[in-house]
């Protein structure tokens, strides 16, 4: 179940990534760096 | 060149977030360390609850056990401490018989993180801070201030409905719950296999009492309460009648037959057993409580709550002095003195002989800071 868990929050996470690199807009940017802390939390099972 | 630019502005953002994930990791990961504990020179051994369930090895349920052997043979009492980890009374109170206590006549062990996972992170969405303090003549303590539920790192997911190993059907959030998976399953969840550690424990130590200390919130009814199983009815009445004699008002509640899964209920049905739940009122537990601050649960102060047992919403008596942590600790410990005293003139073949147990008397006085060992 774990590696379900890792697979679906390592997608959503490379997902946000690729979104940060591909927005133009400065505020939309900073939404998206501030979603990804919270995934890269759980991605390494911190949080 | 706008391409570039926003790349760059791109990668600062992601070294931002991986800076802020950095800092905040250090800040979660250090809630998974355990505070330390320096047991009375009364302690005979120290064991894991693997060693009576060894499928807990090298998980997070796996959690200290404080055996005290007196030289006489007695009966063999549990307490089990921080099964709910935002609890903090059960847990203190099971931190300061380890620091103190001598036993002369008996057994007694002493779980006092019973759900080690519940230890390791907050109880989400409440604004908890993650540690409380003590002053003690050896300097400050701190402890850690956890969830009533297993760390969801550590069990996922939860279930839409839990069926918890007795039959009752419950939220999906207390499958995380310890004191709702009694009594326990050997092939099921962290929390379940917990719960099979602490029956194997039971079983294995001969156990003739178990106390678990809990607290609740000063508008739940079952507060200040002993919640007792049938099979020690004779000795919740007696130890309450005790305690009233001492000036602490306690209610008796008898132990549900159709709410299962519970301690006092299937440890005494599981393994025959006496089975004794003590509560104390904490008005940082509650959801009428203000800001949750180190010092609500310390001192136990909240104007909410004042307002409120003005109204006649609580269960409990409370004014402005509030209820501290110290109150709290003496009324559990008051409790198990009181239980232990009347099982020896119910059972004298299980008697039970403790010296150096804080007294309730100077707990209240003192402060539970004067109790505490100093590191060594």
């Amino acid at each position: 179940m774990q590696i379900v868990y890792h697979l679906i929050v390592f997608y959503l996470t490379c997902h946000l990534i690729w979104c940060l690199f591909r927005e133009k807009k400065f505020w939309n940017q900073v939404s998206v760096a501030l979603v990804l802390i919270m995934f890269l939390l759980r991605l390494f099972l911190i949080k | 060149m706008r391409n570039l630019k926003g790349n760059f502005v791109s990668a600062l953002l992601l070294l931002f977030a991986i800076a802020i994930c950095f800092l905040s990791a250090l800040k979660f990961l250090s809630m998974q360390k355990k505070e330390a504990i320096f047991p009375s020179r009364g302690l005979t051994s120290r064991k894991m609850l693997s060693s009576y369930f060894p499928e807990l090895k090298k998980t997070w349920g796996d959690t200290d056990v404080y055996l005290y052997e007196g030289q006489e043979k007695g009966g063999n009492l549990l307490i089990l401490g921080g099964a709910h980890a935002n609890e903090p009374a059960g847990f203190m109170s099971a931190v300061l018989l380890i620091e103190n206590i001598q036993v002369s006549t008996g057994k007694i062990i002493i779980v006092p993180r019973a759900n080690n996972s519940g230890f390791t992170h907050s109880q989400p969405q409440e604004g908890n801070p993650q540690r409380y303090s003590l002053e003690s003549p050896w300097g400050r303590r701190h402890f850690r201030h956890g969830s009533r539920l297993t760390n969801p790192v550590h069990q996922w997911p939860d279930p839409s409905i839990y069926i918890n190993p007795a039959g009752q059907k419950l939220s999906g959030a207390d499958s995380r719950n310890l004191n709702r998976c009694y009594p326990g399953k050997k092939t099921g969840s962290l929390t379940e296999k917990i719960a099979s550690g602490i029956m194997e424990l039971i079983k294995k130590e001969k156990i003739d009492l178990a106390l678990d200390l809990h607290e609740a919130a000063p508008e739940y009814p079952v507060i200040n309460a002993i919640v007792f199983h049938e099979n020690s009815a004779d000795l919740a009445a007696l130890a309450l009648m005790e305690l009233q004699i001492e000036g602490f008002e306690f209610r008796l509640e008898a132990s549900p037959l159709n709410l299962r899964g519970l301690s006092h209920r299937e440890w005494g049905d599981h393994a025959q057993i006496m089975a004794i739940l003590l509560e104390s009122a904490n008005a940082s537990h509650g959801r009428l409580k203000g800001k949750t601050s180190p010092a609500l649960i310390v001192e136990g102060k909240d104007k909410n709550y004042t307002k409120a047992a003005k109204l006649g919403r609580l269960f409990v008596p409370y004014d402005e002095d509030g209820i501290p942590l110290k109150l709290r600790v003496a009324r559990h410990l008051a409790a198990v003195k009181s239980i232990l005293s009347n099982l020896e003139e119910l059972y004298p073949e299980k008697r039970i002989e403790i010296k150096n147990m804080p007294s309730s008397s100077e707990l209240k006085k003192v402060g539970i800071g004067p109790f505490l060992n100093p590191p060594n």
